[in-house]
């Protein structure tokens, strides 16, 4: 191996972390300016010369034959295009699920538009539905497509063994426990502005977490090819999970795009948003556990009911993280005539650790033992070991009064403290899907450019951050260029991807594009390419610090500029990590109200990219978590079909005076040399955390969620009486 | 949103001439702040064909603040905002300074508006939904009743449900406030005043009203007799404590002669169509010492009366709660 090979294979390993500048340190988001000061362009701000509004419409009822006047609109001056939607109905011709798209139109201003579909007067014929778990398993009940409404999974597991060990255990917990449908509620709704003005190409601005696949799916309303289609993403206001797919909102606004030849932008209503564009599944989870006064996890058996609307719903399966001694998991799905859920921050884990750390919980307080050590126990990994016991320490554990349980109710002060716990996991690993380029000019400037997006969790930064690193610049001496599609092939932006696709490929470009100026310039210094070394602005030599030459010297020595490409190198992209979290709640056990007081994290992430994000990407976690457990299930009535909280005031999103203190820690003894992505793990264990402080505060067991203040009396009063 | 115009009056003559204009079939509304308005406007559930903005109208955000015997008179058009911050409303006026405090965000204080609090429309999720048209919406049916009931009321429902989602009625009610009316027609203003007690009315009277206003007429001020000597508290919870609305409230007040109770109002938020006034629960709390046992007998019986729906029985506990709260609070203040 010739020294040159033998170094970029060195340098393309996270080697020399201890000398870094930039990675694995604090540094401020490089877009922060724009998106503080508005300068940042979403694809809610896009306006094209002779653009048209459009505008969505969807059924309020989940199942039924609309019927409308498209003249009526049409004849509106300023309404251009008026169109139904009759795809994916049923036999009948009615829709199949609550805020099915049924038309759509195209005005010159958005009141215009507004106006059209006032004047569609769209009446509707109902027809029969099912639109919760019990109004689907009702035995005369209305058919959500083929099949029946309940559709049963593989068992896993020996019920035989869980029933023989049951009965030797020194107690039994049997409970069910639920989670509402929650939504992803990003700031941005879902949407494109469609360029087309007729002709042979077409520019799709879409709020995408996937914008290389925009082209091929624009490009069939298009009636075009992918390669005619350009996708650009600049910047976008959240979609975890939501926004893998270019959606109904997207499609339509080509297709109203290719009715009018014009511009159109069509972004969704907060309303349409709730109903039409995915959602986390509700989740209906009976269970009977068994443990022994030892402290031993014994036995499980689970039933899962996954709530996912027209989808099969997700849930990675019980015993979740757990290891009890014997186990038996019945899953399946209950079909309803509502929209099918898609990914959602750790698909099916937050889910699935509600249900497993109550029952952990209550068992642990059946048999009288400490319910940290009892997770210990029963956790086979041992990471969570160190990382439940320093959360534990950080929330004040060793002090707590209650840490064999509640007082007893006639005991329970005004406001009684509780704390609570939970583990979380991820474990996906990088795609090789994304290649990466950094460019250096003559001029010194260098661009780090990938068709992949920053959804808002800092990837410019990263990318940035990992060029400028290499060739020892500082991070705002890299340009980023991110989010359109003619920067080359990238994946997408989900399921905690990006950083472990992505990074490794900016790195390979880095370490190239470094390579291929130092054999450029070492002839210059008089030395080899593998002597050459970059850092503090300036190219030395490694046997002779005090050679050097500026690196804007250095740059002005070239005749062109260079450009490298770097892949996907899997050795530098880790998979598989843990978190502890631990909650202290105050209960008002007059009212019921709960109040997070504080909350802990514990993450391992390998190398973190970027300690400032990594740590506000925890802390996001623990807030969203925090509102899941406390506020979040979108409303539908079963008799009327109608979702009755379709906006902010009433789909209750945690607000800044909700907020605890938050302790977002870096797991620094996780020493695995590669990185990771963490959007998804930190989401999956608060609400249990917070679920089981609640139970710790005051005795009041919720096993449905979110806990709000009247589940919280109610069961208070209970105690009070029993 | 659909289209609508807008005018804007400078004085109350100009706004009353306008509100009794011709009576065609336009739907004519008032507009404050329009903090509950513009959302119905939005989510289809108020379609108005005009709007009559209050806030060119000088003399309706007029405080007059009494004392020493003298009333305090508060224009309609004061803000929320105002109310939970001025020092000498607080001064005189706590109970409505915190209830005040307790709405909304800042932005919806700094907008929101006296009148406007007292005359919003319920909160219930069917009355809020555009494709239910339920009693209160001139329908047949309450949906409540037999539907998602957490946020309706248990107390004076029938034939529906909906709940009085005001945070300051209850305080103002509690003081013994009453409203100045005033009535369309053109000339010098007919002004009427009502006390809050009689201002708000049960749906059995009209199912599809919370208060006795006519077409035309315009809530212009607030008037509350001097409080001194008395004690008082709002407390109200929240399930978002950033925002929300009420889910239980209770507004309290006393006056204490020695150690005993001499006067009290008591008056309920968030758990019936109107400011719910526990009547008997004040005649039980004259002349008794505020002790752990009369706490008890008095959050019994504010709420003995309460039949509550399928889903919204917490309220019965959660609204003793607060009373206790209240109770020991006031007991204890010097």
């Amino acid at each position: 191996m010739s020294s040159t090979l033998r170094q970029e294979n060195e340098e393309r390993a996270w080697s020399g972390r201890d000398g870094w500048k930039i990675l694995d340190h604090d540094v401020r988001r490089v877009d922060g300016p724009d998106k503080l000061t508005g300068r940042a362009r979403y694809t809610h701000d896009v306006r094209l010369e002779g653009m048209l509004y459009g505008r969505l419409v969807t059924c309020p009822y989940p199942v039924a034959v609309p019927a409308m006047n498209l003249e009526v609109a049409l004849a509106i001056d300023g309404v251009e295009v008026a169109i139904e939607l009759d795809q994916s109905r049923n036999e009948y011709g009615a829709t199949v699920y609550l805020g099915q798209p049924i038309a759509a139109v195209a005005a010159r201003s958005p009141e215009l538009a507004e106006d059209a579909v006032r004047a569609l007067e769209v009446s509707y014929d109902r027809g029969e539905w099912a639109v919760t778990r019990e109004q689907a398993l009702e035995e005369d009940a209305a058919r959500v497509g083929e099949g029946e409404n309940l559709v049963m999974g593989q068992p896993r597991g020996d019920i035989a063994e869980v029933e023989q060990e049951l009965e030797e255990c020194d107690a039994i917990v049997e409970a069910t426990y639920t989670m509402p449908v929650q939504v992803h509620a990003s700031m941005e709704t879902h949407g494109a502005v469609v360029e087309y003005r007729g002709g042979d190409e077409a520019t799709v601005y879409s709020s995408s977490q996937y914008i290389n696949a925009v082209p091929g799916s624009a490009s069939r309303p298009l009636e075009l090819q992918a390669s005619q289609v350009v996708g650009i993403v600049e910047h976008m206001g959240g979609g975890f999970g939501a926004k893998l797919s270019f959606g109904v909102a997207g499609l339509v606004a080509c297709r109203l795009a290719k009715e009018a030849g014009a511009p159109i932008h069509l972004m969704l209503t907060r309303e349409q948003e709730f109903v039409c564009t995915g959602n986390r599944s509700g989740s209906y989870q009976w269970m009977r556990g068994g443990a022994n006064k030892d402290g031993s996890f014994v036995a499980l058996d689970t039933l899962i009911r996954n709530l996912g609307g027209l989808g099969r719903g997700s849930h990675p399966g019980q015993p979740y993280l757990y290891a009890p001694k014997a186990f038996y998991t019945a899953p399946g799905f209950v079909r309803t005539h509502t929209n099918a859920s898609c990914p959602m921050r750790a698909p099916g884990r937050p889910q699935a650790s509600f249900a497993i750390e109550s029952i952990v919980d209550e068992l642990s307080h059946a048999v009288g033992f400490d319910p940290l050590e009892f997770r210990k126990k029963n956790l086979p990994d041992e990471v969570y070991h160190r990382q439940l016991d320093r959360v534990a320490r950080e929330i004040g554990w060793s002090e707590h009064p209650n840490r064999t349980g509640p007082p007893p109710p006639d005991e329970l002060p005004e406001k009684a403290i509780g704390i609570g716990f939970g583990v979380g996991a991820w474990d996906v690993p990088g795609q090789p899907d994304c290649q990466a380029r950094v460019q250096i000019e003559p001029d010194g400037s260098v661009t780090a450019i990938s068709g992949s997006q920053d959804i808002g969790t800092g990837t410019r930064t990263f990318l940035a951050g990992i060029v400028a690193e290499e060739l020892g610049l500082p991070i705002e001496a890299v340009q980023q260029k991110l989010g359109d599609t003619r920067y080359g092939p990238a994946g997408l932006s989900g399921g905690s991807l990006t950083v472990p696709s992505l990074s490794p490929a900016v790195k390979d470009a880095a370490v190239k594009a470094k390579l291929a100026l130092f054999e450029r310039v070492a002839p210059l210094l008089e030395t080899t390419p593998d002597n050459l070394r970059a850092a503090g602005e300036a190219v030395y030599l490694a046997d002779d610090p005090s050679r050097r030459l500026a690196w804007k010297a250095v740059c002005a020595t070239l005749t062109t500029g260079l450009s490298e490409v770097g892949e996907f190198r899997a050795e530098l992209a880790g998979s598989g990590v843990h978190g502890a979290q631990a909650a202290r709640v105050e209960v008002d056990t007059l009212t019921g109200e709960v109040r997070v007081l504080k909350m802990v994290a514990v993450q391992d992430c390998g190398i973190p990219l970027n300690r400032l994000t990594t740590r506000s990407q925890i802390q996001g976690a623990m807030i969203g978590s925090l509102s899941y457990g406390l506020l979040e299930e979108r409303l539908i009535d079963a008799d009327l079909g109608l979702q009755l909280n379709p906006g902010f005031v009433d789909y209750k999103i945690a607000g800044i005076s909700d907020m605890p203190e938050f302790v977002a820690i870096i797991d620094d003894e996780d020493t695995r040399q590669k990185v990771t992505g963490i959007g998804e793990p930190p989401v999956v264990p608060g609400q249990s955390a917070i679920a089981n402080a609640v139970f710790n505060a005051c005795g009041a067991r919720v096993r449905d969620l979110p806990i709000t203040p009247d589940k919280v009396i109610e069961r208070i009063a209970a105690l009070r009486e029993e | 949103m659909k289209t609508f115009g807008i005018s804007y009056p400078e004085t109350v003559i100009g706004a009353r001439a306008e509100l009794s204009g011709p009576t065609d079939e336009r739907d004519v509304r008032i507009i404050a702040g329009g903090q509950d308005l513009l959302g119905e406007m939005k989510d289809g559930t108020a379609l108005p064909d005009h709007l009559v903005s209050l806030e060119r109208i000088p003399e309706l955000r007029e405080v007059r603040l009494g004392g020493g015997g003298d009333d305090s008179v508060i224009g309609a058009t004061v803000t929320v905002a105002t109310l939970a911050g001025d020092a000498g409303i607080g001064e005189r006026f706590p109970m409505l300074a915190e209830a005040a405090a307790s709405i909304g965000t800042p932005q919806i204080r700094n907008l929101g508006t006296l009148g406007g609090n007292l005359c919003q429309r319920p909160r219930c999720l069917y009355y809020r939904s555009e494709a239910a048209t339920c009693l209160t919406k001139g329908g047949s049916t309450c949906f409540a009743y037999s539907g998602l009931n957490k946020h309706n009321a248990i107390l004076g429902g029938g034939p529906n449900y909906i709940l009085h989602p005001s945070d300051l009625a209850p305080a103002l009610c509690a003081y013994d406030a009453s409203v100045e009316i005033v009535q369309p027609g053109s000339g010098l203003p007919s002004v009427k005043s009502l006390t809050l007690g009689d201002f708000f009315t049960l749906p059995s009277v009209d199912p599809e009203q919370e208060n006795v206003l006519e077409p035309g007429e315009l809530v212009s001020s607030v008037t509350i007799p001097d409080r001194a000597g008395w004690k008082a508290t709002y407390l109200k919870v929240k399930a978002r404590h950033s925002y929300d609305f009420a889910l239980s409230a209770v507004a309290v007040a006393l006056r204490f002669e020695g150690d005993r109770v001499a006067d009290a109002r008591i008056v309920l938020g968030a758990v019936a169509p109107i400011p719910w006034r526990c009547r008997s629960t004040e005649q039980l709390l004259s002349g008794e010492k505020l002790d752990e046992e009369t706490i008890r007998a008095a959050r019994e019986d504010a709420l003995r009366r309460a039949k509550p729906l399928s889903q919204n029985g917490y309220k019965i506990p959660m609204t003793q709660g607060l009373l206790t709260r209240a109770f020991r609070k006031l007991a204890g203040e010097e």
